[in-house]
């Protein structure tokens, strides 16, 4: 086994979920109206990646499917501590649902030949949380997801996490090369600094890779191999309730009461 | 790619996670609706056990209105972990040939589904909150996306199974009938632990709370700044169970199990009140059926007082304690004979 560590760490630019607007007309999102930003969990991924090299020695690789301008994605990771950067882009990636987009990143952490990939728990463009198991299971390799903390244990050839379950916590060791899906929050993201940012900013240049390079066919990805459509779309607003303002604790007692829901 | 011929695939299949020796109650709920697809469709209904002596949740299965379960029983699949578990439901899938699977949106359940999904090259959908088979016999999974302004439809028109995992409390749980007939099959277990690329080293958890039973609610967010004593206390004086926003959870002043929202469980008590939560629609998503709806925000323009029935603008440090002494008062004897 390895004593240095490729860290590889995926990373998605999505649309700023605050400023996210729906046409009304036709219920799809206007992407034009959100800024693209980095999904906000895959900071925790990258302290957690940054981490695990500043422990074990080795290098961290932020990598991205994504059209061109997902390199600011990248640019923001190398300037927080990432030694490099792999931009997949592809027109045949175009429509991926989680089955085709695991398959290109699990595929592109062996291009890498990553030890352990890390990501985010989901992104908040589409919050399934698919794609981390789903490259550990197009690589058949172990997987370790709601982490809370992670443990490099080299000598062993595993990675060990603290992770959330239902109603409680366990500690499990996965067998190298793992892939680990951070908890959000988990961790308080390093800032990038001064230098770096204008080093990632003015010179770096993440790698490029297509599809081709990662030994896929163009039929293996993108709509084609895609499972799952979306079939179609509605908006739904909760219904408003009256929200009547009451003055204290004391009326809000009594509306409780009218309404019969406290003795 | 290889075309499959979806017609030979048929049943609905429902995963029951079972750890130790206690079923996650989703997985009744999803019997429930899964009995409602399997009788539009006239398929069967199956159950899939696996863990380790899991004889009583089999029988239960069938009481809950499985036609069948397939109980895969071995001491490698306790505790859990994704890889065999992936392994041997990844098995099953391919040997047997489900239409359509559903699993508990649960840790566990959005966990291992991507072991079977992957492999399988399935469609799977993930966090559901609705179910339904359309005239052509497909799937429609619909599930709330971005940030739950949206309901989108998801297909799986070419692929099988037609996999999802549903949002726990979204349905009711199936009731149970002791006196119903149903088959328990035994399979072969596929999985050895000398095969297995994960070690459970340590595991440390308590009795998991249910939120989605209770009939009253208070939840708390990101408004009381890490401390919950004067939530806990108005939750006592209210004979409420405590629940949470994701924010809450995130910062780790709450645990998982109690957050209510798009990412976490959907409630549907009597009585819910909002303490220091702002009213995301993720987190509306998940509270919106509720009986009576109460916030206290110090912001009087919070969403959440769109989405209450009533509310108090006011500090949740001055009116939490107020309202439980209020509360409380009202239940002793003694206030009553003044």
């Amino acid at each position: 086994m390895t004593e240095h560590w490729t860290v590889a760490v995926g990373v998605k630019q999505v649309p700023d979920d605050d400023e996210v607007r729906i046409d009304p007309d036709t219920g799809r999102l206007d992407r034009a109206s959100a800024p693209a930003v980095m999904n906000g969990p895959d900071r925790n991924a990258l302290e957690a990646a940054l981490r695990l090299r500043d422990e074990v020695g080795g290098r961290v690789v932020a990598m991205t499917m994504g059209p061109p301008t997902a390199t600011d994605v990248l640019e923001e990771s190398v300037a927080m501590g990432c030694d490099d950067a792999l931009l997949v882009s592809d027109k045949a990636f175009a429509g991926s649902d989680t089955w085709p987009t695991s398959l290109t990143l699990a595929k592109a952490a062996e291009y890498l030949d990553a030890d352990v990939v890390v990501c985010g728990e989901e992104t908040t463009d589409s919050s399934t949380g698919q794609v981390p198991p789903g490259i550990a299971a197009h690589n058949g390799w172990a997987q370790l997801t709601y982490v809370e903390e992670l443990e490099p244990r080299p000598e062993e050839g595993r990675l060990v996490a603290r992770r959330d379950v239902e109603g409680g916590h366990e500690v499990v060791a996965a067998d190298l090369p793992a892939v680990a899906a951070i908890a959000y929050g988990e961790n308080e993201p390093r800032p990038a600094g001064l230098h770096r940012k204008i080093y990632a900013e003015n010179e770096f240049e993440p790698e490029m890779a297509t599809a081709e390079d990662l030994g896929l066919d163009p039929d293996e990805v993108g709509i084609d191999a895609s499972p799952t459509q979306v079939g179609g779309m509605e908006t739904v607003a909760p219904a408003d309730r009256d929200g009547e303002i009451v003055d204290d604790a004391a009326a809000l007692l009594d509306a409780m009461r009218s309404e019969e829901v406290v003795p | 790619m290889t075309e499959i011929d979806v017609d030979e695939y048929a049943d609905v299949w429902v995963f029951v996670e079972e750890h130790d020796g206690e079923v996650a109650p989703v997985s009744w709920e999803l019997l429930g609706e899964a009995r409602r697809l399997a009788d539009e469709s006239g398929e069967d209904l199956v159950a899939l056990v696996i863990g380790e002596d899991v004889d009583d949740a089999a029988e239960e299965a069938v009481a809950r209105g499985a036609d069948r379960v397939l109980v895969a029983d071995d001491p490698v699949f306790e505790p859990y972990r994704a890889d065999p578990y992936g392994a041997q439901f990844r098995h099953l899938v391919e040997e047997r040939q489900p239409s359509i699977v559903l699993i508990g949106g649960t840790t566990t359940g959005r966990d291992f589904a991507g072991r079977v999904a992957v492999p399988a090259h399935a469609g799977l959908t993930a966090d559901c909150t609705e179910l339904d088979v359309g005239e052509d016999g497909l799937l429609e999974a619909r599930r709330p996306a971005f940030g739950g302004n949206v309901l989108a439809t998801i297909l799986c028109e070419d692929h099988r199974p037609q996999m999802a995992t549903i949002r726990p409390g979204v349905f009711e749980a199936a009731d149970r009938d002791p006196d119903r007939d149903g088959e328990i099959e035994s399979v072969e277990v596929v999985v050895t632990e000398d095969e297995t690329i994960s070690e459970v080293l340590e595991r440390e958890v308590g009795d998991t709370v249910d939120i989605t039973d209770a009939d009253r609610i208070v939840a708390v967010g990101g408004g009381c700044d890490g401390d919950l004593e004067p939530v806990l206390e108005l939750a006592e004086a209210l004979d409420a169970e405590l629940a949470a926003s994701r924010e809450a959870v995130d910062e780790g002043w709450v645990e998982n199990s109690r957050q209510v929202g798009q990412t976490g469980k959907t409630v549907r008590p009597d009585l819910y009140v909002a303490v220091g939560i702002s009213g995301a629609i993720q987190h509306i998503e998940g509270m919106q059926k509720s009986g009576t709806v109460v916030a206290i925000n110090n912001d009087p323009n919070a969403p959440i007082f769109e989405h209450a029935d009533y509310g108090v603008v006011g500090d949740l440090f001055e009116v939490c304690p107020e309202l439980a002494d209020l509360a409380r008062e009202a239940d002793d004897p003694k206030e009553v004979i003044q």
